[in-house]
């Protein structure tokens, strides 16, 4: 394995592919904190320009988290397709990347090479790629889902609708899902993070969610995004729950600090299969976001961006019905401006489309980020071209539980009206019944949320 | 008992009355207008020289929320749903846009968020309580924001002063920090700290020399515990701001804080501000707590509250 | 601690029925562990539900108060339940026999028999909201768009309580009831209420005691009797159907959209046509009259409103009673455990403006001219002589806190000086600080009780439970003006 180059006059030697890869990556105040960035753009096109020429089988045969010391390393290894992996195993990644944006690889071609692909060879081709370059790339995947209704579709946009209240209040939860209905939001799930972490809670809303679709006959799916083992507590006492939700990590550390294992997630794909009360075949919803292994001290020296791609190549175990990257909400240490952001929610819609997952992204920022609404515009518009399965749509983007900003049920209507892109076909035809929408467009109802009442 | 009862009835249909007079005659029974809440300001130029109650107790008027939602079908219904979340909703719309006053707004409370990390504690409020100030590594506000680690770890300086200045092994050490919104300490240290003062004089519990700590994130309890060694700290900090509050406390609290503490370890009261938790109130519990961590000599998890 | 199971027992001794039932309630946190605590009832089950006996009388007008003694300690018996694990509940007289003149007898005497829980003796407005609780017309009101009303009807009176939005907003009594005429098998009328007689002759009805009526005109006046009752609920006639009601009129005309009927009469609307004599006579009254001619009235359906079935029929009140009369206070608060139980306080209320919030002058003005009305109101007891609720403080402060409470605990030392227990009730979470704050000043005398989170109105009276695991305590709020509420 090569990992020694030469670039304007000077020459580097890297030490092994952890560092290859870490200096890849452009930019972020992650890498940095952990002290593994590139020292400059010399540096970083140096590591770039070796990577480039190593072959998919210097990544497999050189893990950087050997399968023997993590779960997750075990999930990737045992989720490569050996047929597809030896047919490209010696392509370089400069050859995976142009492969997979040539017009020979179409949505068909590129699923059936992500069978052969580790997380840590896809997360490779990201490194490689300019922001267009992953736009480009992920547009040509359409990832279609089925738990109550389909999302996915080419030209589909879905949200999630996310009315949190600061103390789960049931009626105020109420309150702002109506506001986001009445703007078509909500195809993708009705999910509520809670303040409270109780079985007995979780339930309250859970219920409510579901009396609301019942009523009103919406076509979508419920989930309120405790704890996975609060979820497992509260569908044990008959909490009607469509969707299960987790956090998840790149590595068996990162996950042990989120309070779960393979183990965990396995038992819960199971209580699932026996007691979920969606149609099915998929009914998880995970989340990610670059630098929370680090913020564990969970990374073992491993950049941020390969880390994300090893959650993915978790997740792709479970066949989720939605993933999303939360990019902006981890903080400045991560990523600490618009630049660095929107890099990498670019990243990691390609790398989760990628390995088959059916991506969504939370367009957002906190308040003590280098960040503004602006700049969430452009992401969405961004993600909304590369064909992002869904985003979040919180009541004018500011949610009031989590304290950090996203996309707004009005963000959401635009990005559609924009780019001609269509609520999840189920759900347009509800909204037409409900006199919301008419050939895709919002009618004089929307915004009102007392249509509901 | 009789007349008494009278009495009773007379006094409730003069409130009644005077309620339903106020209310106007279209009122519907069984609604109540929400009132405007009673918000005494607390300008800390103004109580560094003992005020008078009365500017003390000044009432701001908050702006009300209103609904934009043209011809809503049901106008009673669209107030039932604003009076139950703090959330932006009814804001209406022009096209898929919001309206220019909705829009500004968002843009002014994102600018007081902003403000609040780039902000500083007032000086008469420390002074006021007698806090001298140490500082953590952090150097300047962008550094602190990508380096947390600095903010955990006191510089040589505050170092040095907290050996000179503090109480060694005190039963109860107090610590105000900043942390990501400055602001937050100004709004809510005159009502959290006394009331939390009296909490713990009400459970016989001593306390140590408080001080303040500038660009402090949570972990500097570990250091400040390694250094003073007290049975339990409180630290009150800014919390990363919001857009409905900029200036919301989190009080985080250890029995015997030292180096390499998680954060199972540590017991939390967050959202402290005045729409949030009652910061009299909260200051009240976190002596509570405080006294239940000496009695049980532990804290986090492992404490049964 | 996450979750707590109470038990609560609810007895309805009415006047022609007496029943209990036993629930149990869990108490589950409902704050996130970042948060100051906070505890509500989650879930309410029913374990036991005793007979619907005969209320045990002593001729006509007063009820064998050790006959309920012994129907109880059966009960209780078959229940398997010891007294010492209830820990709330309520009690309730029904209207017609609350007036009887041994009813603070046999209120003692149940306060023996039913263990020491939390006593409501309740009057018939809360009776009304109870049943309506019961009865499922809260739980529907919070999905309605418009107002529900329950009226429960029993052997004496009927109980009608409007519920909007989930809250209730009025209730009216009526003297409208299965045994307020009492007749034997050939038709031969044993008892007319005295209750009715304006009522009768005002609608030109005759019927007096011992005389044979006929199927025709007893229907007649049954029939009479609903539609006053509906002409009322509905706002449809108010003058001459006014003459039913006990106690205050509605003060305004409620647009009622949706009406349930529960208690004995509404169990016997779907008991089948009553088309005789015999039929009608079957339990010693023309109850089952009532309640046919009442589902007649449905079938018509003349009214402007949709009838629903309700949830509970002749057990309404004393499920309400059981299962929905006890609330829980915020969880921070100002207690002595050893001072709880306590019971039967009436409110006082202290209603601040933002004037006298901000006017240190005024409010000690307040403070006085309300203690003043508690003083004339309320006997001079070494107790408690009143809780009082603050209302209005909306956000308090630290500089605020110490001059309301500084206001407070002189003048009420001042005033009450016997009084060895202060109790406040703040409707806002401010009760640990406040308690705190007028502790600090008291240092004993009095002791301060100071919970919060709870609403209440004058006229009310309230008790409060044995604090369980510390801090959470059950309260009864018992609602005895309840129309006058605004």
């Amino acid at each position: 394995m090569n990992t020694k180059t030469t670039v304007l006059g000077q020459t580097y030697q890297f030490r092994d592919l952890k560092e290859v890869f870490a200096k890849a990556n452009e930019d972020k105040s992650g890498d940095q904190l952990a002290g593994i960035a590139a020292a400059d753009s010399r540096e970083r096109v140096a590591a770039k320009q070796v990577l480039a020429d190593l072959t998919l089988a210097d990544i497999r045969n050189n893990p950087m988290l050997p399968p023997e010391e993590d779960e997750v390393s075990r999930v990737i290894e045992a989720g490569i397709n050996e047929k597809i992996y030896n047919e490209i195993k010696n392509w370089s990644v400069a050859e995976l990347r142009e492969y997979i944006l040539s017009h020979n690889a179409g949505d068909s071609e590129i699923k059936r090479i992500s069978r052969g692909l580790s997380s840590e060879m896809i997360a490779a081709t990201a490194k490689l790629m300019s922001n267009l370059d992953l736009i480009t790339a992920a547009a040509k995947i359409r990832n279609i889902t089925h738990c109550n209704t389909a999302i996915g579709q080419q030209g589909v946009l879905a949200a999630r609708v996310q009315p949190n209240h600061p103390s789960d209040n049931v009626q105020g939860i109420k309150a702002a899902l109506y506001e986001g209905l009445s703007y078509g939001i909500g195809d993708a799930v009705i999910g509520i993070n809670p303040v409270i972490d109780t079985a007995d809670s979780v339930k309250d809303i859970l219920t409510m969610t579901k009396d609301v679709m019942n009523k009103f006959d919406i076509p979508t799916q419920n989930c309120v995004l405790a704890h996975v083992s609060t979820q497992m507590r509260a569908i044990r006492q008959g909490a009607p729950a469509d969707l299960i939700f987790q956090s998840l990590a790149g590595s068996e550390k990162g996950n042990n600090a989120f309070g779960i294992d393979v183990a965990l997630l396995d038992e819960a794909d199971e209580l699932m299969r026996k007691e979920g009360t969606s149609y099915g075949p998929n009914f998880w919803y995970f989340e990610t976001g670059q630098g929370s292994e680090l913020s564990s001290e969970a990374h073992f020296g491993i950049d941020q961006l390969t880390m994300e791609a090893r959650c993915y190549g978790l997740a792709r175990k479970y066949n989720p019905f939605i993933v999303n990257t939360v990019v902006g909400f981890i903080g400045p240490e991560y990523l600490y401006d618009s630049r660095q952001v929107i890099r990498a929610g670019l990243e990691d819609h390609y790398m989760g489309k990628l390995h088959g997952l059916p991506m969504g992204c939370d367009v957002c920022y906190t308040n003590h980020m280098k960040v503004d609404q602006n700049d969430m515009d452009n992401l969405g518009i961004l993600l909304s071209a590369a064909g992002v399965n869904f985003v979040i749509g919180v009541a004018m983007a500011d949610d009031v539980m989590l304290n950090y900003q996203s996309t707004s049920f009005h963000d959401i209507a635009a990005f559609r009206e924009v780019l001609g892109l269509r609520p999840a076909p189920a759900f347009e035809k509800w909204l037409e019944k409900m006199g919301i929408m008419e050939n895709g467009k919002l009618t004089s109802n929307a915004g009102d949320p007392t249509i509901f009442m | 008992m009789e007349q008494q009862l009278d009495f009773l009835v007379d006094k409730v249909v003069a409130e009644l009355q005077k309620k339903l007079g106020e209310m106007g005659q279209t009122a519907p029974a069984g609604t109540q207008k929400t009132e405007v809440p009673a918000t005494p300001q607390m300008e800390a130029a103004q109580k560094a020289t003992s005020p008078t109650v009365r500017e003390q107790l000044a009432l701001p008027v908050e702006p009300e929320r209103t609904a934009h939602v043209p011809n809503p079908k049901w106008q009673e219904g669209l107030n039932e749903l604003l009076d139950s979340t703090p959330a932006r909703i009814g804001v209406w719309r022009t096209g898929v846009r919001p309206l220019t006053k909705t829009m500004l707004q968002l843009r002014r409370d994102h600018a007081a968020a902003v403000d609040a990390v780039y902000g500083e504690v007032s000086q008469a409020l420390l002074d006021e309580f007698s806090m001298f100030t140490v500082e953590t590594q952090y150097d300047n506000t962008e550094n602190y924001l990508k380096r947390p680690d600095m903010g955990r770890i006191l510089n040589e300086e505050g170092v040095r002063l907290l050996q000179e200045r503090c109480q060694k092994k005190p039963q109860v050490q107090i610590v105000v920090s900043d942390g990501l919104s400055a602001s937050a300490v100004d709004a809510n240290l005159r009502d959290v700290l006394p009331s939390l003062t009296d909490s713990l004089k009400s459970y016989g519990l001593s306390c140590g020399t408080p001080f303040f700590v500038k660009g402090g994130r949570v972990a500097s309890m570990d250091h400040i515990g390694e250094l003073l060694q007290p049975e339990v700290l409180v630290l009150l900090i800014g919390e990363r701001p919001g857009l409905v509050t900029a200036h919301s406390m989190s009080a985080y609290m250890c029995y015997r804080p030292r180096k390499g503490m998680v954060e199972s370890e540590r017991t939390v009261i967050s959202n402290i501000h005045r729409q949030g938790t009652s910061p009299i109130e909260a200051g009240a519990h976190i002596g509570t707590i405080l006294s239940k961590m000496l009695e049980q000599k532990a804290s986090g998890v492992k404490l049964v509250l | 601690m996450d979750e707590q199971w109470i038990q609560s027992v609810g007895i309805d001794v009415g006047t022609s029925t007496t029943k209990m039932i036993v629930s149990r309630l869990r108490l589950g946190r409902m704050s996130s562990t970042f948060s100051l605590p906070r505890y509500q009832i989650v879930e309410r089950q029913l374990l036991y539900a005793s007979a619907v006996h005969s209320t045990p009388l002593l001729g006509f007008d007063e009820i064998d108060a050790e006959g309920i003694g012994e129907i109880l300690r059966r009960e209780y018996e078959t229940a398997q339940i010891s007294l010492s694990s209830i820990k709330s509940g309520a009690v309730i007289i029904t209207g017609e026999t609350a007036s009887k003149k041994n009813a603070q007898h046999i209120v003692h005497l149940l306060a023996e028999r039913s263990g020491d829980f939390v006593v409501a003796t309740a009057g018939a407005d809360l009776e009304g909201v109870l049943a309506g609780k019961g009865a499922g017309a809260e739980k529907r009101s919070q999905t309605l768009q418009g107002t529900i009303v329950n009226v429960d009807i029993g052997g004496g009176t009927a109980n009608a309580a409007y519920f909007a939005r989930g809250r209730a907003i009025a209730t009216v009594t009526f003297h409208v009831g299965g045994r307020l005429i009492r007749l034997d098998p050939q038709g031969v009328v044993q008892y007319v209420s005295p209750n009715i007689s304006q009522w009768l002759s005002a609608k030109g009805l005759r019927i007096q005691t011992g005389q044979a009526i006929g199927f025709e005109q007893i229907k007649d006046i049954a029939e009479h009797m609903a539609r006053s009752m509906l002409d009322y609920l509905t706002g449809k006639e108010r003058q001459v159907s006014g003459l039913l009601v006990l106690g205050p009129h509605l003060r305004d005309a409620f647009p009622v959209d949706e009406l349930t009927v529960s208690g004995g009469v509404g169990q016997l609307m779907t008991a089948g046509p009553v088309n005789s004599i015999a039929d009608v006579s079957r339990y010693g009254d023309f109850g089952p009259l009532l309640g046919y001619v009442l589902q007649q009235e449905r079938e018509k359906g003349a009214y402007p409103v949709r009838w629903l079935d309700p949830e509970q029929t002749v057990r309404a009140t004393v499920i309400g009673a059981g299962m929905q009369s006890t609330e829980i206070s915020g969880s921070t608060v100002h207690i002595k455990p050893e001072l709880l139980p306590i019971k039967n306080i009436p409110i006082l209320k202290l209603e601040l403006t933002s004037e006298q919030l901000t006017d240190p002058e005024q409010l000690r003005k307040e403070v006085a001219s309300v203690y003043g009305m508690g003083e004339r109101l309320f006997e001079k007891t070494a107790g408690i002589p009143f809780a009082l609720a603050i209302s209005g403080i909306g956000y308090c402060s630290y500089a605020l806190l110490q001059t309301i409470a500084q206001e407070l605990a002189d003048q009420y030392r001042q005033t009450f000086t016997e009084s060895k227990t202060m109790v406040v009730i703040c409707e806002t979470d401010m009760a640990k600080a406040l308690g705190q704050a007028l502790a600090l000043r008291c240092k004993g005398a009095p002791e301060i009780i100071c919970i919060d989170q709870v609403r209440v109105e004058y006229g009310d009276y309230i008790d409060l439970g044995e604090p369980i695991s510390g801090t959470i305590i059950p309260v009864v709020v018992k609602t005895l003006a309840f129309d006058e509420r605004p």
